[in-house]
């Protein structure tokens, strides 16, 4: 073990700063949730404040019991599956323009800030305006058709500019040296770039997942007849506000922790797999 | 899964997995001709732009330039949306209180401009520290990715949820409060935290700055370590280094991030309404108040007027940091 | 209730035709490249679909009525904003639209609702004539502003009649009247004017409404009260009027006086209930929510009277045919009884109150209607018990609070004045 020199003591304090540094982001960002996930288990009498009324499963049950407005249940199954479609389209359509864009090609700037655009345009007049296009044409709106299509315009720049990122400062010398070794594109793309690039997919792929799964402005005219979750929640704002809410919150927080934790087991075991 | 397994990288995205040793030297290189065609790579995307976003953007901007106020059945076009929005009734009218006075919606937009720049330069403050804990001192990728997904995981709580989550936490009974005078720092529950600009500002630190960590993470996570270390061995001191180095490399992240904050701010109008109770308005908020009363013209006005601004906003961080460039 | 809409000039048939023609500019180039991107569903036109507020659309009452009516009806609950926008510009996306007679403004010259025919109604004269004439009892006021019985009746083409005609725009539903909420803890004294919402001792603790066409009524009233200002109508008021009225509420605001604007109903219990505020503009059956969890509140009743807004049931102009017929049964349905019994335990009033006799508990017509003390423990809609025995309903009974409304929730000539002012206001 090598000694614990000056230097090495140095590193570690500035090591241990920055991960007490961490803790106390993760408490800035976790805070709210913790008064969330206490509240989640308010007494049947309790609602979404302190004091507790005691303590039960009460508003955990309601989750899975049907709601008296709306449809919870179906809400969120609907905007699981639409910010998965978004999910996949945004990372395919980010990759794909990111690549072209490592390239100057005519109309690139238009291209770029017609993209930019989708970032920009306030979500309840896109919403108005493509509503009013398909009244016209007599298409019916729906979350899994006008609705992707608006959620698309809007997680795309972001998956857009996090794919830009990716590629920028990127070494194609390898890319090269495979073209010289007489590999087709696809090839090239399939051993070469793919790999080296494909923490940057999922990371847009995510961003498609988040923005999609909350979007609401966007959705308020073009989900159709069946509400979205945000559309959902937003509909019971007009009754009183249950902890059930907070029963949802904590739940998908669990979930996503344990989507980490998995993460984790599944990067491990293949790293060992193929060591 | 396996190439990386072989050789396991220090930098997470597009680092070569060896890099050669003339790396610093390589400097810029010219582009190869290879890749796909452009034309199949965008032309999906841009057919669903101009479906999905271009031609209802075309029709926003009939509809800020209708005139609704003349005969009914007559098809006519105004600019007095655009007169109302800039200039104040009254403004070229000495008598008046509005004189020479600038328009609500151009203060608005200004005061919501202001609030988005205070938060972005708060987020990158604390969010920079993070992304570069994340990035040069994690070792593995897989804690790195670990340790970034926890930062996501709030994010994905419904934004309702979370801004509604902020009233047991801030609120005169909330958890704060009963901190505080449990510590005896104050002796009966404050005011100030919520529904103020303190817990705004808070709350929108809190809501938003996952999405500067992300691109700042991955633009520093990127530079090499060879680069460090030949740094380090021609005697740069740790802070040169920051300066001369990473910062500059961790740039366009930092532009991405800056870009992605910016324009969410300036269109926010939930939080204000539930965490600063309402007490102050932005250009959204306007929006959605025109919107409910069916004046889209002027909506529209106020939203082509934001996205103007918006476009400019990320312009000007464009030409500060080209994110472009490639090697 | 919360309620936004615009005025006649903008709603009109220009507003119907300008939309169009939006669509056919932008449309007609997308329609080429829509028509193999999107499979085009039909919907069957089977089902009633109703949108509006989870007031009143609601699991168990869509659920009973097709129940009881053997065909499908679908509910579809929306927030205000959500709702509004869709009942006006997306009328082939439902055939029931539960509105409010306060957005008619908007809703009647864009002809996006059919004329109902009373003819088909079958217990129309048993509706009562708080929506006919104006007056609940023959002593009643009629109250400024958009009265339901200002918007109701049209001829066949829709468009307005001057008094009583054989069509209506709406079918009169549930309504009710807001004041003001307050925690008598906290207030130490009895709320009985809206003056109170003004007063030095609250300072810092008071909560208004945040949609600016029903939280200037309110300021009004309490300006009223205190002896400021008349108005000549609040219900419509001149830009001189606004400007003074928004001048006073800048100056409150300067002078810290309000706590938060809250804009749904969930924010006003919070408010209350997170001790935050000591009273607020407030609907009435957020006092039973706050009760409910164990925070005193009191629902006043003003001595200058009642803010009430009135819900109804409008047919699209899309519904014809067996769909059509559909849409007066399941209006006639909620006539009939249950679902006003149903939205009666929220604490909503129901337009044909002898129905709704039948399908309450005397104790619970006692309690929700006639103001007497309830006999027994009372539940809500879902059986969980939110009143005590021997609990009195703030307010008096259905006919008292009826015939002291002072104002009712409505859209202003200078509704867009109003707004900007209100832009104002809250950014000073």
């Amino acid at each position: 073990m090598a000694r614990w020199t000056p230097e090495r003591r140095r590193k570690a304090a500035i090591k241990g700063g920055f991960g007490v540094y961490y803790a106390i982001f993760l408490v800035f960002v976790y805070g709210p949730m913790i008064a969330m996930f206490i509240l989640s288990f308010q007494g049947r009498r309790g609602g979404t404040s302190f004091p507790m009324r005691g303590v039960s499963l009460y508003w955990w049950e309601k989750l899975i019991q049907p709601s008296t407005v709306g449809d919870l249940q179906g809400a969120m199954l609907r905007s699981l599956i639409l910010a998965l479609i978004v999910m996949v389209i945004t990372a395919l359509f980010s990759t794909m323009l990111a690549m072209a864009f490592r390239k100057r090609f005519w109309g690139s700037g238009v291209l770029f800030y017609t993209v930019m655009a989708g970032l920009m345009v306030p979500g309840i007049l896109l919403s108005l305006g493509l509503a009013t296009m398909l009244q016209t044409i007599g298409i019916p709106p729906a979350w899994w058709s006008s609705a992707l299509g608006v959620h698309v315009v809007w997680t795309l720049p972001f998956g857009f500019l996090v794919m830009m990122a990716v590629f920028n400062r990127f070494d194609s010398r390898l890319e090269e040296a495979a073209r010289d070794m007489g590999a087709d594109e696809w090839t090239v793309f399939k051993e070469v770039t793919f790999p080296l690039i494909l923490p940057g997919i999922v990371a847009a792929g995510l961003f498609g997942f988040t923005l999609s799964y909350d979007e609401f402005a966007r959705t308020t005219l073009l989900a159709g007849e069946y509400n979205t979750l945000p559309l959902d929640i937003n509909a019971s704002m007009t009754q009183r506000v249950r902890p059930t809410l907070f029963a949802l919150g904590t739940a998908s927080t669990i979930f996503s922790l344990l989507m980490i934790g998995l993460f984790l087991v599944i990067y491990t075991i293949l790293y060992r797999r193929s060591r | 899964m396996s190439d990386r397994a072989r050789h396991p990288p220090r930098g997470l995205i597009g680092a070569a997995p060896a890099p050669p040793d003339d790396f610093v030297a390589a400097g810029p290189e010219l582009r190869r001709e290879g890749g796909f065609p452009v034309g199949w790579l965008i032309a999906p995307a841009t057919l669903w732009l101009l479906i999905f976003l271009v031609l209802p953007l075309l029709s926003i901007v009939v509809f800020s330039l209708w005139n609704t106020r003349e005969a009914a059945e007559e098809l006519g076009f105004t600019l007095q949306y655009y007169g109302e929005y800039f200039i104040a009734e009254g403004f070229f009218d000495s008598t008046s209180r509005n004189f020479l006075s600038t328009s609500i919606f151009i203060k608005t937009l200004g005061s919501t401009l202001y609030f988005t720049l205070v938060v972005m330069a708060l987020c990158l403050l604390v969010g920079y520290p993070i992304a570069y804990f994340l990035a040069m001192q994690v070792g593995s990728f897989k804690w790195q990715m670990a340790l970034f997904l926890l930062c996501m995981v709030p994010f994905w709580t419904s934004y309702l949820i979370r801004a509604v989550a902020w009233l047991p936490m801030l609120g005169r009974r909330g958890l704060l409060n009963k901190m505080l005078v449990g510590l005896g720092i104050v002796d009966k529950p404050v005011g100030v935290l919520l529904y103020s600009e303190f817990g705004y500002t808070t709350a929108l630190v809190q809501l938003y700055v996952v999405l500067c960590i992300g691109p700042i993470f991955f633009s520093l996570a990127k530079i090499d370590n060879a680069i460090l270390e030949a740094a380090r061995d021609m005697g740069a001191t740790p802070f040169q280094i920051f300066r001369e180095i990473i910062v500059p490399l961790s740039l366009p992240g930092v532009a991405i991030g800056m870009i992605f904050i910016f324009v969410m701010l300036m269109g926010e109008f939930a939080t204000a309404v539930v965490v600063y109770g309402g007490k102050t308005s932005t250009t959204g908020t306007v929006i959605l108040n025109y919107y409910a009363i069916a004046n889209y013209p002027f909506a529209a006005v106020n939203a082509l007027v934001l996205m103007l601004a918006m476009m400019i906003g990320v312009v000007i961080i464009l030409k500060l940091v080209d994110i472009r460039k490639e090697l | 209730m919360s309620k936004r809409g615009a005025k006649t000039e903008r709603g009109g048939k220009g507003g119907l035709s300008r939309r169009q023609f939006v669509g056919t500019g932008a449309g007609a180039v997308a329609a080429g490249a829509l028509a193999g991107g999107f499979p085009a569903i039909v919907q069957a036109a089977d089902p009633v679909r109703s949108i509006g507020l989870g007031v009143s659309v609601i699991n168990e009452i869509q659920g009973q009525a097709a129940k009881d009516l053997g065909f499908p009806v679908r509910g579809q609950a929306l927030g205000y904003g959500a709702m509004f926008g869709k009942m006006l510009n997306q009328n082939e996306q439902y055939e029931i639209a539960e509105g409010y007679f306060n957005d008619m403004d908007v809703f009647q010259p864009a002809k996006v609702w059919q004329p109902i025919d009373t003819k088909r109604i079958k217990e129309w004269d048993k509706v009562t004539n708080l929506c006919k004439t104006g007056k609940l009892t023959p002593d009643s006021r009629e109250g400024q502003g958009d009265a339901p019985f200002r918007h109701l009746w049209l001829d066949e083409n829709g468009d307005r009649a001057n008094g009583p005609s054989r069509y209506v725009s709406m079918v009169p539903g549930w309504h009710n009247a807001d004041s003001i909420g307050y925690n008598p803890e906290e207030t130490g004294r009895k709320i009985e004017s809206w003056a109170e919402l003004f007063s030095e001792d609250f300072k810092g603790r008071v909560a208004l409404l945040n949609i600016p066409q029903i939280g200037t009524m309110d300021a009004a009233l309490a300006v009223e009260g205190m002896g400021l200002f008349t108005f000549k109508d609040k219900g419509n008021m001149t830009r001189p009027e606004i400007d003074f009225l928004i001048d006073f509420l800048i100056t409150k605001k300067k002078e810290g006086h309000f706590r938060a604007f809250w804009e749904t109903f969930g924010q006003s219990v919070n408010l209350m209930v997170n001790g935050e505020v000591a009273l607020e503009s407030m609907w009435s059956p957020a006092v039973t929510a706050i009760k409910a969890e164990g925070v005193p509140c009191v629902y006043a009743f003003p001595k200058e009277g009642m803010r009430g807004w009135h819900g109804g049931l409008a047919i699209s102009a899309k519904a014809s045919g067996k769909t059509l017929d559909r849409c007066y049964d399941y209006i006639n349905w909620w006539l009939s009884g249950w679902a006003g019994a149903f939205v009666a335990r929220q604490g909503y009033y129901m337009s044909v109150p002898e129905n709704v006799k039948k399908h309450l508990e005397p104790a619970e017509w006692d309690f929700w209607y006639d103001g007497k003390p309830a006999a027994t423990e009372l539940p809500d809609p879902f059986g969980t018990i939110i009143v005590e025995k021997g609990e009195i309903r703030d307010g008096g009974s259905y006919w008292d609070r009826f015939k002291n409304i002072a104002v009712w929730n409505s859209l202003m000539d200078e509704n867009d004045y109003l707004v900007k002012r209100w832009t104002e206001f809250l950014s000073a």
